[in-house]
């Protein structure tokens, strides 16, 4: 019968269209490396002439052609790098450029190729910048874009003040009174400072404690998967949030956690924390409404010397590969990292660079560029960023916690105590899950 | 019949193996897993009883999570409701100008849902947004949890209008007209006819849509996503966002699991009343 064979027809089709899904593969050898990046504006222009002028230098010499892929923030690509690891590594990239929240992840991960392994020349890379990507695996990914926190500031009202950048942060208690404005009403209309710290701000306000702190142990979890918290009973976090809550309690914070450079750029808010990376952007939005200066981020007190830690990005391999280390070892050149540091505001990470007189005449004409860098030499190379696993949800536990401290009243002891039961219950379950 | 029952079967096969393979075996294999503890990278490494669940649980993010859902649920659904049901009864009778509101509501189903979910956060943004300049106040919409929850469900509504808008006008313009000829002529008129006549003889499209707009505030993620990425303090951080942070942001299987069934099961329990309904209509 007619009618039956059709049905029987359509239900095979069926199967024909579900069998090919799991039967899908990249084909192999084909000269391609994917590379997935995070860069975008800005940042994204600079990446993709890089990755061009490879494409049609070096790369057309070899036979190689990178097709460099964007796929969102950084925590985005990781979010696509662990869902096409779960399918299988046949779907992974070459290459991935990832932020410090990956390398828990990556480290512990069966499909992250090393550097090592790859035999990449990494020796010219800057040293804090190969410290802040190892671990007791050894070197997890090539440093391509380095970064900072910096304190950036309103230098035309500084200056219009007599006001210096504040070293400490009981400095900043005492300037910003001078800082901020109010309206008749009393209404403030600039803030000294906007921003609420989070895990990364934390790790250089938490980490330079005493020199030198961690927030969790194992060396912040570089030697190995940590399962201990510390800034609770060393009492880094408290020391902190004290300090923190002195500056707030002057009426000139504004505990935002969007649009900070926004305001920072409409004139709103005297000062802010971001990454030496948003440099460029910064002085882009500004428009020239005033002068952008740079520090050295204020220290959370006296003893608080070990500064900050290099952030920003590194490029993970997924296929032991000629070609990969080809890429890799490019983008690590001198002549990409130039580049990419007058761009973006990146902190070079060749340090072939550092007396390199096209560098150093960049350097003359933008000295915001340079505080970056300064900051990082005058650093403790062992202050290092977290790892630690759930890391979005702590992200948002510290800021909720310091809005506790500082808007609620909530008491500084039942904070700390809190924040660290939250992270020492991800800690604890990530334990669970991945460690027997 | 039994040559027909068969003939039945074979339309419905391709249907029941998707089915089966897409969502029994995935609802199968989550609800097996959320007893036990599986790795990252997927190994079952033992059976945890219901450790899974007592960690969710205590999970003060996770708790907040559903109360910020709640809340939101609160606020969506009678707002929603309303303005639906206002606009499908402006213009349920068709004349010639019902035409250009009718396309005017029925324009956001063309917009994507992370577009206009963009188009917000640009609107919102900051203390100089858009609507700042409108409304001449420097509120910081999306910085206070109170007015970011607001602009969610602004948000939400918007996205909700056009299908609840749709599902009401036809319903209101199928009203059998025997029905509403008879009241005419028994002198009902304005209010009495529209809340004693017209609108029962829509209460199962009604109580549809509030149903349907209820799974979605309850499955609201998506939009969270784009526009507040849970903030500002988690204050936006909804069951289902909490849910992909923890699944695919911190890859916690214990937690993906255990959300996945009890979301299941909430979803079951709507999806039930709503064909319920339906089958009155």
């Amino acid at each position: 019968m007619r009618g039956r064979r059709i049905i029987w027809t359509a239900a095979l089709m069926v199967f024909l269209c579900i069998f090919p899904l799991s039967a899908g593969g990249s084909s192999e050898d084909d000269g391609v490396v994917t590379l997935w990046h995070s860069n975008s504006g800005v940042l994204g222009n600079a990446f993709d002439d890089i990755i061009e002028e490879f494409n049609t230098t070096v790369g057309k010499e070899k036979g190689i052609e990178v097709e460099a892929v964007y796929q969102g923030a950084a925590n985005d690509v990781l979010t696509k790098v662990k869902a096409a690891a779960s399918t299988g590594t046949s779907s992974l990239p070459d290459i991935a450029q990832l932020d410090a929240t990956a390398a828990l992840d990556m480290k512990n991960s069966d499909y992250l190729v090393l550097p090592g392994d790859l035999g990449v020349d990494t020796s010219a890379v800057m040293p804090s910048a190969i410290e802040s990507l190892m671990s007791d695996r050894g070197l997890l990914a090539v440093p391509f874009n380095a970064s900072s926190l910096l304190f950036y500031y309103n230098k035309t009202l500084f200056d219009s003040l007599g006001l210096t950048p504040p070293e400490t942060l009981d400095d900043f208690a005492k300037t910003a009174p001078l800082l901020g404005e109010k309206d008749s009403s009393g209404k403030v209309t600039r803030y000294a400072f906007a921003g609420v710290p989070a895990t990364y701000e934390l790790g250089a306000f938490i980490g330079a404690q005493n020199g030198l702190s961690y927030m969790v142990n194992k060396e912040n979890g570089h030697q190995g998967t940590p399962d201990k918290v510390l800034f609770g009973e060393e009492g880094t976090f408290k020391n902190f949030l004290e300090h923190w809550k002195k500056l707030y309690d002057t009426g000139y914070v504004s505990n935002i956690t969007s649009g900070v450079s926004t305001e920072f750029a409409a004139g709103r808010t005297a000062s802010m924390l971001a990454s030496s990376s948003s440099l460029s952007t910064v002085i882009n939005t500004v428009g020239g409404r005033f002068e952008v200066g740079t520090a050295f981020i204020p220290r959370t007190d006296e003893n608080a010397t070990g500064g900050v830690n290099i952030g920003g990005g590194a490029m993970f391999a997924f296929s032991q590969d000629e070609k990969v280390k080809t890429v890799l070892e490019y983008l690590i050149s001198e002549g990409v990292q130039l580049k990419w540091a007058e761009r973006t505001g990146y902190m070079p990470v060749n340090t072939g660079l550092y007396d390199d007189p096209g560098y150093q005449a960049f350097l003359e004409g933008n000295p915001q560029f340079r505080v970056a860098m300064e900051q990082t030499q005058a650093s403790n190379p062992a202050v290092t960023g977290v790892w630690l696993p759930s890391a979005y949800q702590i992200y948002y536990s510290f800021q909720t916690e310091i809005r506790n401290v500082t808007e609620n009243g909530k008491n500084i002891d039942q904070a700390v105590s809190d924040m660290v039961n939250t992270v020492q219950a991800a800690l604890d379950e990530y334990a669970a899950q991945n460690l027997v | 019949m039994k040559k027909n029952e068969r003939n039945a079967y074979l339309f419905l096969a391709p249907s029941l193996v998707l089915a089966v393979l897409f969502f029994m075996l995935p609802l199968a294999k989550s609800f097996t897993g959320s007893f036990l503890t599986i790795s990252q990278s997927g190994k079952v490494l033992g059976f945890a009883g219901l450790r899974n669940y007592a960690a969710l649980f205590g999970n003060p993010a996770f708790i907040s999570s559903v109360a910020n859902t709640l809340r939101f649920i609160v606020l969506f659904l009678p707002l929603n409701t309303f303005i639906t049901l206002l606009a499908a009864a402006l213009v349920r009778k068709k004349e010639k100008w019902t035409r250009i509101p009718e396309f005017i509501f029925l324009t956001p189903l063309a917009l994507s849902l992370s577009a206009l979910a963009l188009v917000f956060k640009e609107m919102f943004r900051g203390s100089v947004s858009i609507m700042g300049r409108i409304f001449s106040t420097d509120v910081q919409w999306l910085d206070e949890p109170f007015t970011a929850m607001a602009v969610l469900v602004v948000l939400g509504v918007f996205l909700d209008f056009a299908l609840d808008f749709i599902l009401l006008l036809a319903a209101f313009r199928s009203t059998d007209r025997s029905i509403l000829e008879a009241a005419e002529i028994d002198g009902a008129s304005g209010a009495r006819m529209f809340f004693l006549i017209e609108l029962p003889a829509i209460g199962n499209m009604l109580s549809v849509t509030v149903l349907m707009a209820l799974k979605d505030a309850a499955m609201i993620s998506a939009p969270v996503m784009v526009l507040t990425e849970g903030g500002p303090f988690r204050s936006t951080e909804t069951v289902m966002y909490f849910y992909y942070l923890e699944a695919f942001r911190s890859g916690n299987r214990g937690a993906e699991t255990t959300i996945a069934v009890l979301m299941v099961l909430v979803s079951v329990l709507l999806m039930t009343l709503i064909s319920r309904r339906r089958r009155n209509v």
